[in-house]
């Protein structure tokens, strides 16, 4: 193998031993690679000057005292651990999905319960009557009752014998009204806080009216 | 140069016996030649190992200071600059091994994957009293100044090139320390430092290109000698 003096760097740098030995018998007439490569070797010769493997026989344990005190550490934090024994199965990843999944059924279940909570059933019904309310309507539905029963005995002579066949008709109407009044008037009686009971009432009692007018009407005609 | 009063006087100091390359004693030859025998022993050896040091058995890492601990704590000497430093990341680097172990997959071998957290927790170190120096307004130099230690064959040369070396690049020094001080090879040094092979080399020749400035003699003082 033939080199020169241009091969030498990258001999040095990645060289084959055939290299380094063609290399060396250039050398042997070169005597500018001759120095280079002395000089290049005597680094190699020179770094095991930074060798220094003396034994300090205090060093190994020291070592192995922090080792074990390492281990023991481990250990303790192992048993402190140990009541969690469960839990170590799962991954960290795991366990925060878990804490998240709990979270969320407490927090859904506390929803429900709130949302779904037993109430009064008294307190927030619009449709049903305070008592003071109650008592003015009532007291109202008294007064207005005795102003159509004034009505019906005004008009009672003309249903009783009717001359006409619309005022038999008329009479039969006011039979069914009444009728159905006393079922109203029976239902508020035991459940006098119930408004839509008394709205029904109002407007049987308009009608009673509006029918004791119209007989009235007839009359004067 | 600053090293000027340290260079090398190549000739006058360093024995010419020029090494041969396959001669070197390294701690993984199977690497570069292929499995051999002996080489599966001690993957296998290393894996066992590994193994021991994952089930908490303190001998196992007892083994692992007898084959790597005397190597472990010149390298660390030689980044820090001082043997306490030293003795310290390597104790650190033992507690790491022990700590982590259970994530090593054995994509490297269990000694490269070692050294590897013990050059790391060595540049934490570095970091650490650089931090402190800062702190402190120090204005020292960044390189690590060298503590006194056994003398070799050739103080003045060893001090040379350890000034030498603290003016190097990170990459430039580790590789030269591996590579030329502890015996690795360029596909150990790779898995160590993260790096290619290739790239070990280049920066290996790259380091001691620049060795060779910083202490090549001046040509003055050489042509005097010669003369002499």
């Amino acid at each position: 193998m033939n080199v020169d003096c241009n091969d030498r760097d990258r001999i040095f740098e990645d060289g084959t031993p055939a290299e380094w030995a063609a290399l060396e018998a250039h050398a042997a007439s070169c005597p500018a690679c001759a120095e280079e490569v002395l000089a290049w070797k005597s680094l190699s010769v020179a770094a095991k000057e930074l060798r220094d493997y003396s034994d300090s026989p205090s060093f190994w344990p020291r070592i192995e005292r922090a080792l074990a005190e390492e281990s023991a550490r481990n250990s303790q934090r192992a048993e402190r651990k140990s009541w969690l024994s469960f839990l170590p199965s799962f991954s960290p990843a795991w366990q925060t999905a878990l804490a998240g999944v709990l979270v969320l059924v407490v927090t859904i279940s506390g929803s429900w319960i709130y949302f779904h909570r037993p109430v009064d059933p008294g307190k927030n019904d619009k449709s049903l009557l305070q008592s003071s309310a109650l008592k003015e309507v009532e007291s109202a539905e008294t007064a207005y009752e005795h102003a159509i029963d004034k009505l019906a005995a005004d008009a009672k002579p003309q249903l009783e014998n009717p001359a006409t066949a619309l005022l038999a008709n008329y009479h039969e109407k006011l039979l069914v009204l009444d009728s159905a009044i006393a079922d109203l008037r029976a239902q508020a009686g035991m459940n006098p806080s119930n408004a839509q009971l008394r709205y029904q009432l109002l407007a049987m009692y308009q009608e009673k009216q509006r029918t004791l007018e119209e007989v009235l009407e007839t009359r004067q005609q | 140069m600053g090293t000027t009063g340290l260079a090398l006087p190549w000739k006058a100091r360093i024995s010419s016996t020029l090494r041969e390359r396959g001669t070197r004693v390294e701690p993984s030859e199977h690497i570069a030649r292929g499995p051999s025998p002996a080489a599966v022993d001690a993957t296998s050896e290393d894996a066992a190992l590994a193994a021991a040091c994952r089930s908490g058995d303190l001998r196992a890492y007892e083994r692992l200071y007898a084959m790597h601990g005397a190597r472990m704590k010149n390298l660390a000497r030689n980044v820090l600059g001082s043997p306490a430093d030293a003795e310290d990341a390597v104790q650190e680097t033992f507690l790491k091994v022990q700590r982590s172990i259970a994530s090593f997959r054995g994509q490297s071998s269990f000694a490269t994957w070692t050294y590897r957290i013990l050059i790391n927790t060595c540049y934490d170190a570095r970091r650490s009293r650089m931090r402190k120096k800062e702190v402190a307004n120090d204005d020292s130099e960044e390189s690590p100044r060298m503590e006194p230690r056994a003398p070799g064959a050739h103080p003045t040369l060893r001090m040379a090139l350890e000034r030498a070396l603290g003016k190097l690049t990170r990459h430039q020094r580790d590789v030269f320390l591996l590579y030329e001080v502890e015996g690795f090879r360029h596909a150990e040094i790779a898995g160590m430092l993260e790096m290619t092979e290739t790239a070990s080399k280049n920066t290996l020749f790259q380091a001691k290109k620049n060795l060779r400035q910083m202490l090549e003699p001046p040509r003055a003082g050489l042509g005097a000698a010669q003369t002499r």
